[in-house]
């Protein structure tokens, strides 16, 4: 009689403890950024893409932190975030790097997903779009459009991968308009808006009639090139594009999307395998719509040149020599998608100085 | 067309130089009373962030401009009843205003952070848009707080030095006491100071979000605030000289930006550091004796009245 009173208590807390479980989420994703989600630009792309994962896998809840500064400030966010039930942590930032480590290190039973470089760990994964290929077309498109021959390409820092997308560009330029030139203007941060809408000024200036980008954010440089009438190539979030109506020709975008949703699933069935994964154009890396301003001809050229490199096609394959003469890359050599963080050359047809 | 090197820095520099000339000459009046305000960063945040937010919930750019003004005008007062009410230290309080205002501006700013504004609308004398060199480059096609730069800058001059109000002001900068024994009311017209200070500091902030970027991030000031500080030192505390120290700190950063456009051979690190140095060197050459030119009650507080 006891025994089966207390199969039938069992019972009953079980069937009571049932809906329960079903109730809490599968998953909790924490998220931090470096800036404000609605920067047009880099942190909005792993917004975008965080929000589909949560609202395209069930059971997964998605908390964010914004504006989590490049410092051990970053710890305590993911701290909390770890605190609130995330068993799955994206830093995005290149700088959250070290945080990131430090608490990966302190909790072993949550994973972690970081936008950069170096070696993954037991619960951290690397991975990072690689997009200096695919600034090819884009090369492309602005050689084809620009009417001075003078393009402008304001970088944040130069660390080796902006150094690469430069040097796509003007690999893409050259290949279908031989004068064409990129001038390169480094505003010594990642987000300084002041300095962002001076050098896009400069450019313009100096006779530039299209304005590339590596920053964070490319709303104020695509903002000061549209009001001075001038075209503009958007980076980072395919989004940009409502910021420049007549002048934007097109862009890149990162399209996280997909990988996250095979993190997420990967974590829910309990199988996270830490790798370093560089994806690059038709995976991570999207182009954007064409501006109205692009006739049909250039669009079916770019669109050509961005397939090339989305079947493999590498813009660096020697020989090459950089804009001060010296062979950087011998005949029969190239870069491949890991070395791109360790350029600090120009190629030939871009004006200015690494370092 | 290419803009030749030096009408390509005079455009910058104005753009530029307008609001380090607004944060300037608000504290110049500020300090011609005697307070040193080190939040001064903090105040053109909150200038440059209550402004893009009311223009881009209203979509009127002028209701903007004058929240902006408002919201550095009631900073000022709350620096003000620290150390004028209070008694405070004024270096301190003024670096803890300065992380206020890192804060508040954030908390104000931050929910319209996507926001796209048409901002301040531009305007260009028709005679100076036929002439082909002026047209392609943004020389004269500046938006109101631009064009009246210089216009508020002697204005600033004039009711210092000219008016009653301005000898006050700098009687209470000077001693004090001596201002107290003559009848002023020393804690008004330092509160009266603080306040005008205030607006121009908003509106130089004011001017970053909604013209020369339209948009608002955080710290974007960039620590113009502190050398808007050392421009009142290096202006003598003089608004009309504050002109030339607008444009030269101003002139410094179009250059280096404009000398990486032209493909220069300077590394750009070093083209970086061009407007810090060159301010630590007209410092160093010009400023003068700080004992002789400064207010000469400039950081005491005044115990005796109020």
């Amino acid at each position: 009689m006891k025994r089966f009173l207390f199969l039938a208590a069992a019972l009953l807390v079980a069937c009571g403890l049932l809906p329960a479980c079903a109730d809490s989420p599968g998953l909790v994703i924490g998220a931090i950024y470096v800036g404000n989600v609605n920067d047009y630009g880099y942190n909005r792309s792993f917004h975008d893409a965080l929000t589909q994962v949560a609202r395209d896998l069930p059971g997964v809840k998605l908390l964010e932190a914004e504006n989590v500064p490049e410092s051990a400030d970053a710890e305590r966010a993911m701290e909390n975030l770890i605190h609130n039930g995330a068993k799955l942590i994206f830093p995005t930032s290149f700088g959250h790097a070290d945080a990131a480590r430090n608490v990966a290190r302190r909790h072993k039973d949550v994973y972690f997903e970081y936008a950069g470089d170096g070696d993954a760990g037991r619960n951290f994964g690397i991975y990072f779009g690689s997009t200096q290929s695919a600034w090819y077309p884009m090369g492309v498109a602005a050689g084809r459009m620009t009417k001075s021959n003078k393009l402008g390409f304001v970088i944040g820092m130069p660390i080796g991968y902006a150094i690469g997308n430069v040097n796509a560009f003007e690999l893409g330029a050259r290949s279908v308009n031989p004068k064409a030139q990129t001038i390169v203007v480094v505003t010594g941060g990642w987000s300084d808006k002041a300095k962002e809408a001076g050098a896009a000024n400069a450019l313009l200036d100096q006779g530039c009639d299209v304005v590339a980008m590596h920053v964070d954010s490319p709303a104020a440089i695509i903002q000061t090139v549209e009001a001075r009438g001038a075209m503009s190539i958007g980076f980072q979030s395919i989004e940009a594009r409502a910021l420049a109506p007549k002048g934007w020709l097109t862009g890149l975008g990162f399209t996280w999307a997909p990988f996250f949703k095979e993190v997420a699933t990967s974590v829910m069935a309990g199988k996270f395998r830490a790798a370093a994964v560089y994806r690059g154009l038709g995976e991570m890396v999207a182009l954007a719509p064409f501006g109205a301003s692009v006739p049909p001809a250039v669009r079916k050229e770019v669109t050509a040149a961005a397939d090339r490199v989305a079947k493999g096609f590498n813009p660096f394959t020697g020989p090459m020599k950089d804009n001060q003469g010296i062979t950087q890359i011998g005949s029969g050599g190239s870069m491949g998608a890991d070395q791109m963080g360790t350029f600090n050359w120009y190629v030939q047809g871009v004006v200015g100085k690494v370092r | 067309m290419t803009t030749p090197l030096l009408l390509g820095v005079l455009a910058g520099a104005v753009l530029s130089g307008t609001s380090l000339l607004y944060a300037t000459l608000g504290e110049t009046l500020v300090e011609r009373s005697g307070i040193v305000n080190l939040g001064l960063e903090g105040v053109m945040l909150l200038g440059a962030s209550v402004g893009f937010a009311v223009t881009a919930a209203r979509g009127n750019p002028w209701l903007g401009l004058a929240a902006a003004g408002a919201a550095g005008a009631g900073a000022n007062l709350l620096f003000g009843w620290l150390v004028v009410g209070r008694k405070a230290n004024q270096l301190a309080s003024g670096l803890a205003m300065m992380f206020f205002g890192f804060g508040a501006s954030a908390l104000v700013g931050t929910p319209y952070g996507g926001a796209v504004i048409a901002g301040l609308p531009k305007w260009r004398p028709g005679w100076l848009g036929e002439l082909a060199w002026v047209r392609s480059t943004t020389l004269f096609n500046y938006d109101l707080l631009t064009w009246l730069a210089i216009p508020v800058a002697v204005l600033v001059a004039w009711v210092l030095f000219r008016t009653r109000w301005g000898l006050g002001l700098r009687a209470v900068g000077e001693s004090p006491a001596a201002a107290y024994a003559a009848g002023r009311n020393t804690a008004a017209l330092q509160y009266q100071a603080l306040a005008a200070g205030g607006v121009l500091g908003g509106l130089a902030g004011a001017h970053l979000s909604l013209s020369l970027t339209r948009t608002w991030a955080e710290f974007m000031t960039g620590g113009r605030g502190f050398i808007a500080i050392a421009l009142v030192i290096f202006s003598k505390w003089n608004p009309v000289r504050a002109i030339a120290g607008a444009l030269l700190f101003g002139g410094a950063e179009a250059l280096q930006l404009q000398m990486q456009a032209r493909g220069s051979n300077v590394s750009p690190f070093i083209l970086e550091m061009v407007p810090y140095v060159l301010t630590l060197l007209v410092l160093l050459v010009w400023g003068g004796s700080r004992r002789l030119n400064a207010p000469a009650s400039l950081g005491r507080t005044f115990y005796g009245s109020n």
